[in-house]
């Protein structure tokens, strides 16, 4: 019974902020993150989960509890490196990692930058201007954008160029790109820029499914 | 056998000697290759929005009509998760809006080490000795899984406990280890803006593979590779301690028994130094040829 009543306490207090990203997180994670039990198994199986600081488990009751400014601001969304061990274990069929790339998601969308987004963002515009990621351009770009990280990307350049595998020059560090570069363009702006319209109609649909 | 390539982005740079050993494996092993006409990187684990990283695989996909094969895990997964979002109808009418040749079904992907184990069973009802010229008899392999190469599951083996990559091992004659850590994430993805982080685990998964006895360690993805042998001397630097554990690619390791000359895989490519692996074939089976010879006279 008490579990029951903090449950109707949380869903009548949340915003309608709140509301609007928990629904939007379960339009790109999946619906059925709504049937989350909280056992824990995601928690449990992820390699990063001891530097996290809100675990897997949590950042999903977070959503669900409409807790947008809590969730969003959890460095655990960029320690996850997508290996979907708890995807695969999840005994609800939940994709947790999808909810994570979600607040990901969000949180670009929001306008919001941290140094992992900077990163995420260069790489995403490559594909889509160049088709191809060039390691070389991806590292120097990343450098310029967070110069904290210059050390360590040196370091590794200088493993990398004398074994001909990061080649200098600009011809060669250009890397390779592809013909028909339109195409990139739109899946990323007809199909990244106005996801959250999609998301609503999807929504609607759903509902206008579930009403017949 | 004629199969689609699907190289990956990293096979033209971090990852150079394993698309010159997949290559030359492939050659050898009479299967042709034909790398699919203006491919496009499949946003390996940094494109967050689904409907996008979705349409990024589709696009590959739709652009042959043979089976696909890719050398790199994370491609490789790209590849079969967009198919299981394409599944739904949503998704696939959502992805067609932006694709120019449209999605219209599965088709069969394939990671290398699929393909090369599949071309040797095929080719053992025949002779099994035809192709492995050189056993690798005597040498200790770390079978190292890395994440993706059997997520999100429904694939190529467990992705809990897999063992393609073992039996693999023992078929080209090694022997494979006992490596506690051979699913541990390797943490690639997350090394460019969280480099402690990742620096952690990569530790942890050398010191267990050096103490399970191995020779090298054999990886399946060419982040996984990155992290472990490009990555290795900075981590002893970092940490001053001695690691010196060869890392090579599957493709690397069999081509070798297949009879494939060091330089024809890339092996001079390696940041640590894939020497000790080849003297310790040299002088195994030097001494077999000497055991023999002796058994001759």
């Amino acid at each position: 019974m008490k579990t029951e009543a903090t449950t109707t306490a949380a869903t009548t207090t949340m915003t309608p902020e709140g509301e609007k990203f928990r629904d939007r997180v379960l339009v790109l994670a999946g619906a059925e993150v709504k049937t989350c039990i909280q056992c824990g198994t995601c928690s449990a199986s992820c390699p990063t989960a001891s530097l996290m600081d809100v675990p897997i488990r949590k950042l999903v009751k977070l959503v669900l509890e409409g807790e947008k400014v809590e969730a969003l601001a959890s460095r655990s969304i960029w320690l996850c490196t997508s290996c979907l061990l708890c995807t695969v274990r999840c005994p609800r069929k939940i994709r947790p990692m999808a909810v994570v790339a979600a607040l990901k998601t969000i949180y670009e969308e929001e306008g919001k930058r941290c140094k992992d987004s900077v990163f995420e963002g260069i790489f995403a515009r490559q594909i889509r201007d160049y088709g191809r990621i060039s390691e070389f351009l991806l590292s120097a770009e990343y450098m310029i954008r967070s110069p904290s990280s210059a050390a360590q990307i040196m370091a590794f350049g200088a493993e990398l160029v004398p074994k001909g595998k990061i080649e200098l020059g600009f011809e060669a560090a250009r890397g390779e790109r592809i013909e028909g570069i339109e195409e990139m363009k739109r899946i990323f702006e007809l199909l990244g820029d106005d996801g959250r319209e999609e998301g609503e109609s999807e929504k609607a649909e759903e509902t206008e499914e579930a009403e017949k | 056998m004629k199969l689609a390539y699907y190289p990956g982005c990293v096979a033209r740079s971090t990852g150079r000697e394993y698309e010159i050993s997949t290559l030359a494996v492939c050659r050898a092993l009479g299967i042709e290759l034909a790398e699919i006409d203006n491919w496009n990187c499949c946003g390996a684990t940094h494109v967050s929005n689904e409907v996008v990283s979705t349409a990024l695989a589709a696009r590959n996909l739709v652009r042959t009509d043979l089976p696909v094969m890719t050398s790199c895990s994370i491609c490789y997964s790209r590849l079969r998760a967009a198919m299981i979002r394409l599944k739904d109808r949503h998704m696939r009418k959502r992805v067609n809006e932006a694709l120019e040749k449209k999605y219209d079904g599965e088709k069969e992907v394939l990671h290398v080490i699929e393909t090369i184990t599949r071309a040797l069973a095929g080719a053992e009802d025949q002779d099994p000795g035809d192709l492995i010229v050189r056993p690798l008899a005597g040498l200790k392999a770390a079978p190292y899984y890395g994440c993706l190469l059997t997520r999100p599951g429904g694939g190529i083996d467990s992705p809990e406990n897999p063992s393609i990559l073992e039996d693999l091992i023992r078929t080209l004659g090694a022997e494979p280890t006992d490596f506690r850590l051979k699913m541990k994430c390797c943490c690639g993805p997350i090394f460019m803006p969280e480099e402690e982080a990742a620096a952690e685990t990569l530790i942890r998964i050398l010191r267990n593979a050096r103490a399970s006895g191995a020779d090298f360690v054999v990886a399946l993805c060419p982040l996984c590779h990155l992290m472990l042998d490009a990555n290795q001397p900075l981590l002893e630097k970092k940490l001053g301690e001695e690691i010196d554990l060869p890392i090579l690619y599957v493709t690397q390791m069999a081509g070798l028994a297949l009879g494939l000359a060091p330089e024809e895989l890339g092996m001079e490519m390696n940041s640590v130094s894939t020497r000790p692996v080849l003297e310790k074939l040299e002088k195994i089976e030097g001494k077999k040829a000497e055991e023999e010879g002796a058994e001759v006279c």
